[in-house]
């Protein structure tokens, strides 16, 4: 393995990479002027432009090899720490505690794919910015450095745990992709994923051309009848034209996205944890540790349960507050064998459903309330009578389309509760399951509003380090008993959460 | 290995909503009256500054007497019942606090999840000998509980049977 005790620097070619970085940074600053410049040109000018562009270059240059030089970076063995020192003018010096690192990521640019080398990213439980980061690194390093920098992490963590129990972990320890998502899923899942979106769009469309059309039925009045007639086929044949046109390349673009960020999606297994490598033009690769798991989601909708495709989000234990959005991690389209392969290595075995939990009627006849009735109601009296005349026809369109969404989602929510699985299934098209394991609860709020005792029912909130999952509307007694057994079990336990 | 996996009688389980709260200190109670009393003299006098200085608001000078009094009197009887129903406890193996007017809300957290104590004194509280009990979790400043309104000598018992607990369980 290599030495990592002594301060050393990036790859060579990180001058590159450094020097790109600077430009890219005075760049951006130096656009408008440039752009201002090269817009009202002349020959003196021109001299004077690329004189100035190749001191630019230059000065970069030296820059970016400043940067290469002072940037160093080592283990200091002795403190357990990880060090990193940078800048030429302002230094700075950061030190991250091996024991709280949570995620080392390896990636890889356009630019730096050419010249071949890595950047290799350190993630903590203190903040929610990449503390650490290293932009040239050859390959061969940058896996010797993380597998040192996780090293500790593994080591803290069978210290806490009783060892003994990873004893099947080396004969797994192979890099080879025990799961690699095929071209064909990503395009299914492309084509399935972010519905919601595309069908409103889809209606803002018909909208925009509905009106259209109506104004040049007004228009064509003054002409004869026969060309009016004439003109709005036409007119409604490019319309339509138009819609398909422009739904396909909606459909296309999110296709390719999603291709682009997830193409060659390969999870690996590597010392008990998941590593997954992804990405078209940038390569990412981020190491997922089961037992820093908090939630996981797998969610899936109609069509992708035709196709046999399902969307699983993991989300890890994070430090701050505001940072749970940006630290899940996507695992697109995998089939349903796939999915149930990472699900049995993050959590030992197949989530089960338990004892069922459902939401009191309630919860239904209020979600109405609000969402349909209120603003109905407003709008049905805050717009004057002439106007309304005219949509009035979306009154019940919304009432309908809102009241399936809502029925379907009411019929979906569900809470089911396992002695080792606690599993939240909600949404009305994209039927989401979030599964966490009790060992993982940090904190429990039970509430219920003064006219709700009589009915008996409450809400219940489940915190985890990984965010919140919350079941509204559940039978108050057997909510509360859930509550005193899950207290029970963590109480008696030295259970693990992280 | 002495290992056992009984079926548990989940009805024999300590059971949270029986458990006994304790009330905060009494005098909390004129903490939040005082810090009532001087947001509205400021506002009391941004209005009488009001009628004062803008002639045309003296038709309605009764009327911002009235919803201010009525304000007065919402405020101070929310905040009354908000104290009387706030309470803690502290079991062996976890703290819980409760609060709510609408909804009555519990907070549990047992004390082997507890990341760190902090003891937090206002000005006004300080006044009183009072201070505030913080409990951090690793789940988000959603899932801490703060309990204020606490004796200062007791308080800091409070953070030192907390970090005893949090020690221990380590």
């Amino acid at each position: 393995m290599a030495d990592f005790s002594s301060p050393q620097r990036q790859s060579k070619t990180g001058i590159i990479v450094m020097f790109a970085q600077t430009l890219q940074e005075w760049g951006r600053g130096l656009l408008p002027i440039l752009i201002v410049t090269a817009v009202n040109l002349n020959n003196k000018k021109i001299i004077a432009l690329t004189a100035t562009l190749i001191g630019f270059f230059v000065l970069a240059l030296i820059v970016g090899w400043c940067r290469y030089r002072n940037f160093t970076f080592w283990i200091d063995e002795e403190n357990e720490e990880f060090v990193i020192t940078e800048g030429i003018l302002n230094k700075s010096k950061t030190l991250i505690q091996l024991q709280k690192i949570q995620q080392v990521n390896i990636g890889q640019s356009l630019l730096q794919r050419i010249i071949g080398v890595y950047t290799l990213e350190v993630d903590t439980a203190g903040s929610n910015k990449k503390e650490g980061k290293i932009r040239a690194i050859s390959h061969q390093l940058a896996i010797a450095l993380k597998e040192r920098l996780l090293d500790n992490v593994a080591r803290s963590v069978a210290q806490t745990e009783s060892a003994g129990q990873n004893d099947d972990v080396p004969a797994l320890e192979s890099q080879k992709p025990f799961i690699h998502i095929s071209f064909l899923s990503l395009l299914k899942y492309g084509i399935t994923s972010n519905y919601l979106r595309t069908l409103g769009l889809m209606l803002a469309f018909f909208i925009t051309i509905y009106e259209n059309l109506q104004r040049l039925v007004d228009t064509s009045e003054y002409d004869s009848k026969i060309d009016s007639i004439l003109e709005e086929s036409i007119a409604v044949q490019t319309g339509l034209i138009a819609i398909g046109f422009l739904l396909s390349a909606f459909l296309i673009v999110n296709v390719v996205r999603v291709v682009v960020k997830y193409f060659n999606f390969r999870i690996a297994r590597q010392k008990g944890s998941l590593l997954l490598s992804y990405g078209l033009i940038n390569t990412k690769s981020t190491i997922i540790k089961p037992e820093k798991v908090q939630i996981t989601t797998v969610s899936r909708n109609y069509f992708q349960k035709k196709l046999d495709i399902l969307e699983l989000r993991i989300k890890q234990a994070t430090g701050g507050e505001q940072e749970q959005k940006q630290s899940f991690m996507e695992i697109p389209g995998c089939d349903r064998r796939e999915g149930d392969s990472i699900l049995q290595l993050l959590f030992g075995s197949i989530p089960e459903k338990g004892v069922m939990l459902i939401p009191n009627y309630r919860k239904l006849v209020f979600s109405i309330f609000l969402s349909i009735v209120v603003p109905l109601g407003i709008a049905y009296f805050a717009i004057p009578s002439d106007v309304l005349l005219d949509f009035v026809w979306i009154f019940p369109l919304w009432a309908i389309l809102r009241g399936l969404s809502l029925a379907f989602g009411f019929h979906n929510y569900r809470l089911f509760v396992h002695d080792r699985f606690i599993i939240k299934q909600s949404g009305a098209w994209d039927v989401a399951n979030q599964i966490i394991e009790p060992q993982k609860i940090q904190a429990l709020s039970v509430s219920q509003l003064f006219w709700h005792k009589a009915a008996d029912i409450g809400y219940l909130t489940i915190y985890t380090a990984g965010g919140k999952l919350s079941f509204q509307l559940g039978n108050y007694t057997v909510v509360s008993a859930y509550v005193n057994k899950w207290l029970y079990e963590l109480e008696t336990s030295d259970s693990n959460w992280m | 290995m002495d290992f056992t996996n009984e079926t548990l009688d989940t009805t024999n389980l300590p059971r949270f909503e029986e458990v006994q709260f304790t009330p905060i200190h009494k005098d909390y109670w004129k903490v939040v009256l005082i810090v009532e009393a001087i947001v509205f003299a400021v506002v009391g006098i941004a209005i009488g500054a009001l009628y004062y200085f803008q002639q045309e608001f003296r038709d309605y000078g009764i009327y911002l007497v009235a919803a201010l009094l009525f304000a007065i009197v919402f405020t101070v009887g929310f905040s009354r019942i908000s104290f009387s129903k706030k309470g803690f406890a502290f079991r062996e193996h976890d703290v819980l606090y409760r609060d709510g007017v609408i909804a009555t809300h519990t907070m549990i957290i047992p004390y082997n999840r507890i990341q760190h104590v902090a003891l937090h004194e206002g000005a006004i509280s300080r006044i009183f000998g009072l201070a505030k009990v913080e409990i951090f979790t690793a789940g988000g400043s959603q899932s801490d509980i703060e309990i204020p309104g606490i004796e200062k000598e007791q308080a800091e018992n409070i953070k030192q049977l907390l970090m005893g607990k949090i020690r221990k369980e380590l």
